[in-house]
């Protein structure tokens, strides 16, 4: 114990790797902020010019990276109605309505200290509960990630922001859309034409750049001359009383966004949405109405995405597989450095678990300095004429687009996306469901072919598989309930009408 | 609670104004837009040739390949059936409403035209200049030609930072 500590207080005591830390959690939302420029992609060129640095330097770096990154992709959704990443899609659809009443300020305050928090709840769920959790999360198989794939595609009623039926039209061409390349488990090519750019696939970012960046600049072209809200800064730092009010919520989504950060394969973006999709069925008394700027709407994904980055370290730390893209990355730092990632890490090198539980600490503290800080002149971004800042938007949008893969084609594509997405919105067909369903498509398809073979093609041991294994009956009733849930007569029931 | 009231009201006061639409609850509306029912038939088409391609790919099995492919243009075909019907349903555009003029108002036509040559010339004359003409041809545009000479300092000073900030401090290749 006392030697955990002593591990634990590494980061605390070297001025440099705190620095690191630091630097990493402002560059981190920078980065974040930008639609396209992801934090793994941040973290994976931090790879490149840490190489020769010393592994505790190197890691304090990367995790300040990772929690600011996190973070700042909800700035420019709240803000411009722009994800800066998927994690902060359903951040935007309430967030957004807030910044045009003039509240971006107070909602970029409650998201920056609920995010903290969030991160806390999962550092200590890492600290304390990271090997149950990694053993548990393992015995998830194809079938049950088939489930949650299922659960996160019936989040398109709630992102849908309209007619229901709209919503399943967008994410069905989502879905479709997601099928173009080469099928990974046969090679086969599927809607590819013969068009060697299509093999590779459709990238969702590029496609979530275009749909929610350019066609947003496009629509606010429509109304060019309107001004811009203005802004109220008095009181960005939520009240005690106010972060009580949302305190269960608050655990509720963390604790969800730690499992689901836990399992791999899924990360944050999956995490927000089913914490929105949550805190919209179950919160009695929202602050507005759900999709006008409900501040829980904002609290629900925001503690979820950031649990998940917890979450996201304890299969990585505890048996060597990676609970999401940047961790994966960091396994590879961890090889580059000479270390072996798997079950006897924790074993052999118990000193890095801890330093990484204090470097994500710091990190927390950082995010709450730095993130509310820099609230005043982020909120000012919005009362920029958007004749000045729209030509801006679209220039990042292509600089994102472009850092993806280096590939002028994906700005075409980002550009095809922009005009469709606007075109769309004209007709009420929200761009959300769409992007989850490229988001998703791939994990319902592969999980879905998977757990096929596995039942050997035949459908009745298939089905059979969804009552008889308990992790896919309980998530089976609870698809089952989000479906009833969704009823007017449960709702009317519970109050929520 | 007396909190809630008061969002409450601040609501109403927004919607009022039109900043913010509510969409808590879904109201259809009462005349169809422009173009509806043609983009339900794009979409249906859209469906259509999706499940056409999808009968080249491997089938046969539960797990082959073209399950989903099929799935999801049969989901695309039947709700576009279903919006075509409910735009059916509803009056007409009003007369005065022009497809062309929906779709596109000038400001979207001369933005998509700008973004497009932009995308053309980007490999020729590479990120900096194009992207310096692009914003400042966007903002003397947008801002009806006043304002000229801010235009062309605020492109080159974002232009300026947008480089130093990507290129060499987050080491990001620009096209």
């Amino acid at each position: 114990m006392e030697q955990n500590l002593q591990y634990f207080l590494i980061p605390f005591l070297s001025w440099e790797m705190m620095m690191l830390i630091w630097v990493g959690v402002f560059a981190g939302i920078w980065v974040g902020a930008i639609p396209g420029l992801s934090v793994t992609m941040a973290a994976s060129l931090l790879i490149s010019f840490t190489f020769s640095w010393d592994l505790n330097s190197a890691l304090a770096l990367i995790c300040g990276v990772f929690v600011g990154g996190v973070y700042g992709g909800s700035i420019t959704a709240i803000l411009l109605n722009i994800p800066g990443a998927p994690a902060a899609i359903a951040t935007g659809i309430e967030g957004y309505p807030l910044a045009q009443r003039g509240e971006a300020g107070k909602a970029i305050g409650l998201c920056t200290t609920v995010s903290v928090f969030a991160s806390f709840v999962g550092i200590l769920v890492l600290s304390v509960a990271a090997p149950v959790i990694a053993n548990f999360s393992l015995k998830f198989s194809p079938r049950d990630f088939f489930l949650l794939a299922v659960m996160g595609i019936l989040l398109i009623g709630s992102i849908g922001g309209g007619d229901p039926i709209k919503g399943i039209t967008a994410g069905a061409i989502g879905v479709l859309l997601s099928m173009v390349g080469m099928d990974p488990s046969t090679g086969e090519l599927r809607y590819t034409f013969g068009n060697i750019y299509l093999m590779a696939g459709i990238s969702f970012v590029t496609a979530m750049i275009g749909l929610f960046g350019v066609s947003e600049a496009l629509t606010q072209f429509r109304n060019t001359g309107k001004k811009s809200p203005k802004q109220n800064l008095d009181r960005i730092i939520p009240s005690w009383a106010t972060f009580l009010k949302y305190l269960p919520l608050s655990i509720r989504s963390s604790l969800l966004g730690v499992f689901i950060g836990a399992l791999p394969g899924t990360g944050g973006d999956v995490a927000a949405l089913l914490a929105y999709d949550q805190a919209k069925r179950t919160v009695r008394h929202p602050s507005r109405p759900f999709g006008t700027g409900a501040y829980e709407g904002i609290v629900a994904p925001e503690t979820a995405n950031k649990g998940a980055i917890g979450g996201a370290f304890i299969p990585m730390l505890t048996l060597g597989i990676p609970g999401d893209a940047v961790t994966a990355i960091i396994i590879g730092a961890l090889y580059i450095h000479g270390l072996k990632p798997g079950p006897m890490l924790m074993i052999e090198t118990p000193h890095l678990f801890w330093m990484i539980v204090s470097c994500l600490t710091i990190a927390s503290v950082a995010l709450m300095v730095l993130g509310l800080v820099s609230v005043k002149p982020f909120a000012k971004i919005i009362e920029i004429p958007k004749e000045i800042i729209m030509p801006v938007v679209i220039i990042l949008s292509v600089i994102g687009t472009y850092a993806i893969q280096n590939s002028v084609v994906d700005i075409f594509y980002m550009i095809g996306f922009g005009i469709i997405g606007y075109f769309l919105r004209l007709y009420g067909y929200a761009t959300g469901p769409m992007v989850l369903g490229l988001i998703l498509g791939p994990m319902l398809d592969a999980n879905y072919r998977r757990a096929m073979q596995g039942a050997e093609n035949q459908l009745l041991p298939f089905l059979e598989g969804f009552i008889t294994n308990p992790i896919s009956l309980f998530l089976t009733l609870s698809i089952v309930f989000l479906i009833v849930s969704q009823s007017p007569f449960y709702r009317r029931w519970r109050g929520l009408e | 609670m007396e909190e809630s009231r008061e969002l409450q009201a601040e609501g109403a006061a927004a919607e009022a104004a039109g900043t913010v639409k509510d969409l808590s609850k879904y109201v259809p509306e009462a005349r169809r837009k422009p173009g509806e029912l043609g983009i339900a038939v794009i979409m249906f088409l859209l469906g259509a040739l999706g499940y056409y391609f999808a009968l080249d790919m491997t089938s046969g099995e539960y797990s082959s390949p073209s399950v989903f492919p099929k799935l999801a243009s049969t989901v695309i075909m039947a709700c576009s059936a279903v919006n075509f019907f409910k735009a059916v349903r509803r009056e007409k555009p009003e007369s005065a409403a022009t497809l062309t003029g929906y779709l596109l108002p000038m400001d979207v036509v001369v933005v998509v035209i700008l973004l497009v040559t932009y995308c053309f010339v980007l490999p020729r004359f590479h990120f900096v200049a194009s992207s310096y003409a692009f914003m400042v041809i966007g903002m003397v545009y947008l801002q009806r030609g006043k304002n000229i000479v801010r235009a062309l300092l605020i492109s080159a000073l974002s232009l300026a930072v947008l480089v130093a900030v990507f290129r060499y401090l987050f080491l990001v290749i620009l096209p």
